[in-house]
């Protein structure tokens, strides 16, 4: 099958891809630039675990096309960090345990990211509708609505923390 | 208490700085090199003979590479018991369920492989299909295998005490049924396996597991190859739920074509696989006759369970005996007969979800509830009347050593206003309570203990080899906090080499809640035994006795004189100077009864240890639509001890959604003649971030005599406690006890109507 | 999964995309977000050779008014439609409908508002893998001759599960299709068949390029829905209303639009239910729930057992969405007279 170049800033890296016309935009980060922060844990939309920011906006790569991609600025679980130095984000999801197995993470750092550049203090119940879109088995979710509530406000140390009981020297 | 530096502290995990930079890789996100796309090829019929199959049309597709059927296999069957040995890895002579393995292919793209997958022709001849446990025990057709006349699997009977007797002293009897369809994992990560055989002929194979040695074994017996000759190699895993434990079929076919193609394998399987080909939670149909007395003591109860196990065995003898263990082992009978039946029927294939067989959904808290009220009783004073008790022996003779239930339930009850809140809260506003018990490993035989090794390095930091695996629930960080209290060492000075069946001596796997108590255990005794060796280098360096040291962030100092000091690395060097090793190696095997068995003798000691668990949640339920809001969650579990609070709330909390919120409220398959409706996670309905309501984790340690500095099994408890709590908190609001789950919006909307009706 | 293979095509005008449309025809799909078409080409339901991707055309995503109507443009997301002010205030149901499609991440950026209308109907029994379709008869949809939602159905009875398209239709909304051909103008209420299998009333060279809401004076309109979760879930019933004051008796309705959707194959508009209430009194408790009795006896016909939940419940629940979205305008209604 015939092939298309592309281009795609995955990350701040420009790059130029062959592409088929059936390749999603998932396939192409996991399997040509083997970015496999992405996952998928569907292929239909339902799960979110393929989020990625399409010029800043959160979509599903499962269900975009390489082609239509063309052009735009990616930004995947790998491009959080800068280098070595995490996100205050990804921070706070390892300070407050919100990450169990991981394999939802990268989509839910993902729609996490998207929600707090759009709006930086978002109360919980906005959170919570920000981070419907992810499936996450493990943690029944309130570990990672602490961490993105406590990444939207550090200076106010952990007000919004459900885990009360703190006994605890993490923060 | 002891003063202990790492253990029991809020430590974030080691291993979530690879998962939050996107580094951790699943199994789908293996590439080796020359690898090539496996894909399964799978009964469409739910019962058929297979008359004959072809594979000459998809063999000759440019790009295939090899297809393999059940010609092709040594025909060794699985089983996780000699005597339910019925799963062949490729089925040969006829298929059992909408699912079940027929051929597999390797080919160079997964375009290529579904289209090879195409042209396979199967001929079948359709049989009839049974679907319902009750009729395929009176069915004339022919059974599902022709060595389980009637389609009955699984029987297990146990008595005990005088239930006859007890029944006519009974001051009050009721018997109630309960019904519970089949529920599905829905692991983060869909089922995915990599293959390939080396220069050695050795298998070396990656795949989600609960415990690598449970792979290798029966890889090993189904190739008929030495157990060494299979590699499994640590992977991260996304979740496991115990869907993890056995081995799949997948696993086989996989290094089946890495054999045959001699190239690296890997099939990923569709969400839908996960759904239907790997294991399920049974369907059960519960029967409780329970008598009490005035002050409702349970004197006498009779249990007949009937459980879906769908096509073949799984760990059907266990599972098939949890619903009873969780109830003896949380409450006090007096006597107690059990009847469980595991059925065949032509539907995918039941294990262990979370525990084994669902204890939760038979409904015994409800009935309990409706007794309670009847006497005029609070369900929380109902409990605590009959609740295990620290000391006592099960009803199948288990003792237990440790007991905090009662006070899982004080706490409980006092975090969520129990008593102000219980029946004065306004109309369709609901309070409910629910208690469970879950044991801390089992028998299981040669591989029922784990053993671990550590090695310390030049530069003062150690290796912990240890056969436990982390599915997601946080093993790992649990072993190296072990390893560094032990040692002396801070965290990040422990590199563990782990769940790699080359390198590490065999273990139970993350089975049956073992991990701390079984395989925790083994590394700390290995860490014990190394730091004695420490312990008689530095001794001679400080000029005193090894019995007189301590080790603390990677000092060895004189207890008393903690100004005498040598570092670790230091002491490390000297040993190694002095021909001296620092190596170690600890086991643990559990002290249970290796007589009991769960169907010819389900007496004696079971395991060493149980948890405690009550979880109490409050709801709203709009009467015109069922839907149910939940306003609070209050779990609160006896773990023994917490090793790390920071997790263990992840536990607790990760309970609630999938025991509770999804197991009572919104999740079950839907079936049309075998056929699952429901596959996917968009019509079974997983809980979202949304429906969760807050949660408040409560941690009771009653500190195990037995268990790694008290631990027992963190979350398991909760799990099947909060189902039964949305349960009881759904009826209180709508005044009725729905003994029909999950409690979906349809049957709370019909409940109320009926009793409005009655009313009138 | 894996796509099947198809020719791409992103032209960058409208006649580009029309010529194609004209050239291929059957075999051409039209691409906008692709959140429902992809789905439905990974489990081969929908196998076009050609794709035609409306990339280009950011001609056609714009929220216009005028003093007639609010004019929204095929390809606008989802996202611009439920953050829109004119849309939160001429025509609030489609908003509140928006708000509930699918979640965030997954419509709302790349969905668009044409292509919620244009979604296809499902089915629990057709929307399913190829896997899961083999081994048993194809039905209707699918290309067969029977129905598993209901026995001895001679038709398809899949459901029309868009959000959208049901508070759009109680709006009273227009379609403004076009071809090479020409443009037309459509009432959504005229625009579907009866035909499960095709549900539109639309040719295969057509494109909805826009979709015209009339402003009415003094306006109400209110959309409720239900499902068992809280995003990502289509909606097992749901109730778009729209209620016109009576100029001369701010208290009195003069008409009223009910639909009730998820419940058939279509939106359905339910003129002799809506023309109850005419002249009847925003308050008018017993004329409400009459309302929805009625609602709930008529659409309850139309249902079939597909949609996820329990049959007699989602037809039980039509009664109380339309009472509660009847409830709700009338309270939004009464708000304006105050102010
Ligand atoms: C997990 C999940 C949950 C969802 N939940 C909901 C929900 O709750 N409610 C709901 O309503 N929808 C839901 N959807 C469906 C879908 O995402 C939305 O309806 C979305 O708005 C569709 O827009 P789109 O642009 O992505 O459509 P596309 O997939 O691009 O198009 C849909 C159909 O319309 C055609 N089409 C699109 N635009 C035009 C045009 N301008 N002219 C002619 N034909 C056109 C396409 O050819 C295709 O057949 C869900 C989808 C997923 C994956
Ligand atoms: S309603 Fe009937 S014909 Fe239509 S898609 Fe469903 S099963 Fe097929």
């Amino acid at each position: 099958m015939q092939t298309i170049d592309i281009t795609l800033t995955v990350n701040d890296q420009q790059q130029t891809l062959p592409v088929k016309s059936n390749d999603t935009l998932l396939e192409v980060i996991r399997d040509y630039l083997d970015l496999t922060g992405s996952k998928e844990g569907c292929g239909e939309g339902v799960c979110g675990s393929c989020t990625v920011l399409l010029d800043g906006h959160p979509v599903r790569a499962c269900l975009t096309l390489a082609l239509e991609a063309d052009g735009c600025a990616v930004t995947t679980v790998e491009g959080l960090a800068d280098e070595d130095t995490l996100s205050p984000l990804q921070q706070s999801f390892i300070d407050h345990g919100a990450v169990q197995c991981g394999f939802c993470t990268p989509g839910m750092l993902i729609s996490a990211k998207a929600l707090l550049d759009e709006n930086p203090s978002p109360d919980r119940q906005k959170l919570r509708q920000a981070l419907s879109g992810n499936i996450c088995r493990c943690t029944g979710y309130a570990k990672i609505v602490d961490a993105v509530a406590h990444a939207a406000r550090p200076e106010s140390g952990c007000p919004d923390c459900h885990t009360k009981d703190s006994g605890g020297d993490h923060d | 208490m002891t003063d202990y530096s790492i253990i029991g502290k809020r430590m974030p995990r080691v291993d979530s700085r690879a998962k939050v930079m996107g580094k951790a890789r699943y199994t789908a996100d293996l590439k080796l090199p020359g690898m090539l796309v496996g894909k399964i090829l799978r009964s469409p019929h739910a019962h058929a003979k297979i008359v004959n199959i072809d594979t000459s049309k998809a063999l000759a597709l440019p790009g295939v590479k090899a297809v393999v059927t059940g010609a092709d296999t040594e025909g060794v069957k699985w089983g996780v018991f000699a005597y339910t040995r019925d799963q062949q890895f490729i089925q040969t002579e006829k298929v059992r369920y909408i699912g079940d393995e027929v051929a597999g292919v390797a080919a160079v793209d997964e375009e290529t492989a579904l289209a090879a997958l195409d042209l396979i022709h199967v001929e079948y001849e359709v049989l009839p299909a049974v679907f319902d446990p009750m009729t395929a025990m009176t069915t004339d057709a022919e059974p599902i295998h022709e060595e389980f006349p009637n389609n009955i699997n699984i029987h297990v009977n146990i008595d005990t005490g005088s239930v006859d007797e007890n029944f006519k002293k009974a001051y009050y009897i009721r018997e109630d049924t309960f019904t519970a369809p089949e529920e599905s994992y829905f692991h983060g990560e869909p089922y995915a396996v990599a293959a390939r055989f080396d220069a050695d002929d050795c298998l070396e194979i990656w795949m989600p597991n609960g415990g690598p040695h449970m792979k290798s074994k029966p890889l090993s017996n189904a190739f008929k190859i030495p157990l060494h000759k299979v590699k499994v190699r640590k992977i991260t895993i996304g979740g496991a739920f115990g869907g993890r434990s056995e081995i799949c079929p997948a696993d086989y076919i996989c290094a089946l074509l890495a054999k045959k193609t001699g190239c690296p394998v890997k099939i990923v399987f569709t969400r839908e696989e996960n759904t239907i080909a790997t294991r399920q939670g049974h369907a059960m149909i519960t029967t409780h006759k329970t008598g009490v007395d005035k002050e409702g003591r349970v004197l006498a109860r009779e249990t007949t369970c009937y459980m879906d196990g769908g096509a073949y065995s799984s760990t059907g003898p266990i599972a098939t005996s949890v619903p009873f263990l969780s109830m003896e082992q949380a409450y006090r009978m007096e006597s107690v007969r059990y009847n469980g039946y595991r059925i065949y029927t032509n539907k995918p294939i039941r294990g262990m979800i979370r525990v084994h067989g669902r204890g939760f959904a038979c409904g015994l808290d409800t009935q309990l509830d409706m007794i309670a009220e009847h006497l005029g009783i609070d369900p929380v004073e109902m409990r605590l009347r009959n609740s295990r008790q620290p000391g006592e022996f099960t009803s199948t003779g288990s003792q237990v050593w440790s007991c905090a239930m009662d006070e899982t339930i004080k706490k409980a009850a006092a975090a969520a206003n129990w008593h102000e809140k219980f029946g004065k809260l306004p109309p369709f506003h609901g309070i409910g309570i629910g208690t469970n018990s879950v044991q801390t490993g089992f028998p299981m035989g040669i591989r029922g203990g784990s053993q671990s090794f550590i090695k310390f390095n030049e530069d003062g930091e150690a290796t912990v080899m240890s056969g436990v695996v982390d599915n997601g629930q946080g093993n790992e960080n649990m072993l190296v906090q072990i390893a560094a209290e032990e040692l002396g060492l801070l965290p990040e000075d422990i590199h563990l080499v782990s769940a790699d069946t080359e390198t590490t001596s065999s273990d139970p796997g993350s089975y049956s809640q073992v991990s701390t108590f079984v395989g925790g255990q083994a590394v700390k005794n290995a860490a014990a035994n190394c730091r004695k060796k420490l312990f008689d280098v530095a001794a001679k360096i400080l000029k005193t006795d090894p019995d007189k040291l301590t080790a603390k962030n990677r000092m060895i100092f004189v207890t008393d004189h903690p100004e005498k000091s040598v570092s670790i690395k230091k002491t490390v060097r000297v040993a190694l100077l002095n021909f001296t090793s620092v190596n170690a190696e600890g086991g643990y095997w559990p002290r249970v009864d290796m007589k009991r068995e769960w169907v010819s003798n389900p007496y004696g000691q079971m395991c060493e240890a149980f948890s405690f668990g009550t979880t109490i949640i409050e709801v709203k339920v709009d009467p015109d639509t069922g839907q149910v809001t939940v306003l609070n969650a209050v779990a609160c579990q006896d773990v023994g001890k917490a090793l790390n609070p920071l997790v263990l709330e992840g536990q607790f909390e990760g309970s609630v959604a999938m025991g509770g919120q999804g197991g009572m409220l919104t999740e079950y398959h839907d079936w049309r003649e075998g056929r699952c409706l429901n596959p996917t996670m968009l019509e079974y309905k997983v809980p979202l971030a949304c429906d969760m309501p807050e949660i408040t984790g409560i941690i009771v340690e009653s500190v195990d005599p037995r268990g790694p500095y008290g631990a027992k099994e963190a979350g398991m408890s909760i799990a099947m406690s909060a189902a039964q709590a949305y349960a009881g908190a759904v009826s209180n609001a709508i005044g009725v006890y729905m003994d029909s789950f999950p409690l979906t919006p349809d049957k709370i909307v019909a409940a109320i109507r009926e009793k409005r009706q009655a009313v009138k | 999964m894996r796509l099947p293979q198809f020719t791409y095509h992103s032209p960058d005008t409208l006649e580009g995309v029309l010529a194609l449309l004209d050239e291929h025809r059957d075999n051409a799909g039209v691409l906008a977000g692709g959140t429902d078409l992809l789905v439905r080409m990974k489990h081969r339901l929908a196998v076009p050779k050609v794709l035609v991707s409306l990339k280009h055309l950011d001609t056609l995503s714009y929220i216009k008014e005028t003093s007639e109507m609010v004019s929204i443009g095929a390809k606008t997301p989802i996202i611009d439609v439920i953050r829109s002010n004119r849309v939160q205030q001429q025509a609030p149901a489609l908003g509140q409908a928006c708000e509930r499609i699918g979640a965030v991440s997954i419509q709302h950026f790349r969905g668009t508002i044409g292509g919620n209308i244009l979604q296809d109907n499902r089915c629990i029994h057709y929307n399913q893998s190829q896997f899961h379709r083999t081994g048993r008869q194809p039905c209707h949809k699918d290309g067969g001759k029977i129905c598993y939602a209901r026995e001895e159905a001679d038709r398809c009875n899949s459901t029309c599960q868009s959000d959208g398209a049901a508070a759009l239709m109680a709006l009273g909304a227009q379609l403004n299709l076009c071809s090479s051909k020409g443009e037309r103008q459509v009432s959504l209420d005229a625009f579907y068949t009866t035909d499960g299998i095709h549900p539109f009333d639309m040719q295969p060279d057509e494109l909805l390029t826009r979709i015209d809401i009339p402003i009415v004076p003094g306006a109400v309109s209110v959309y409720q829905r239900l499902s068992f979760r809280s995003a990502i879930d289509y909606p097992i019933v749901c109730a778009g209303v729209r209620l016109v004051p009576d100029p001369d008796d701010a208290g009195c309705i003069k008409s009223a639009r009910i639909v009730v959707g998820a419940m058939g194959r279509s939106p359905l508009f339910l003129a002799k239910v809506s023309q109850s209430l005419a002249g009847k009194r925003f308050d008018d408790i017993a004329a409400v729930a009459q309302a929805g009795k009625d609602a709930m006896n008529t659409a309850a016909a139309f249902a079939a057992h597909n949609a996820g939940a329990a049959l007699p419940y989602r037809q039980a629940m039509v009664e109380t969405m339309v009472i509660r979205a009847l409830e709700l305008a009338a309270a939004q209604a009464s708000m304006k007279i105050a102010r």
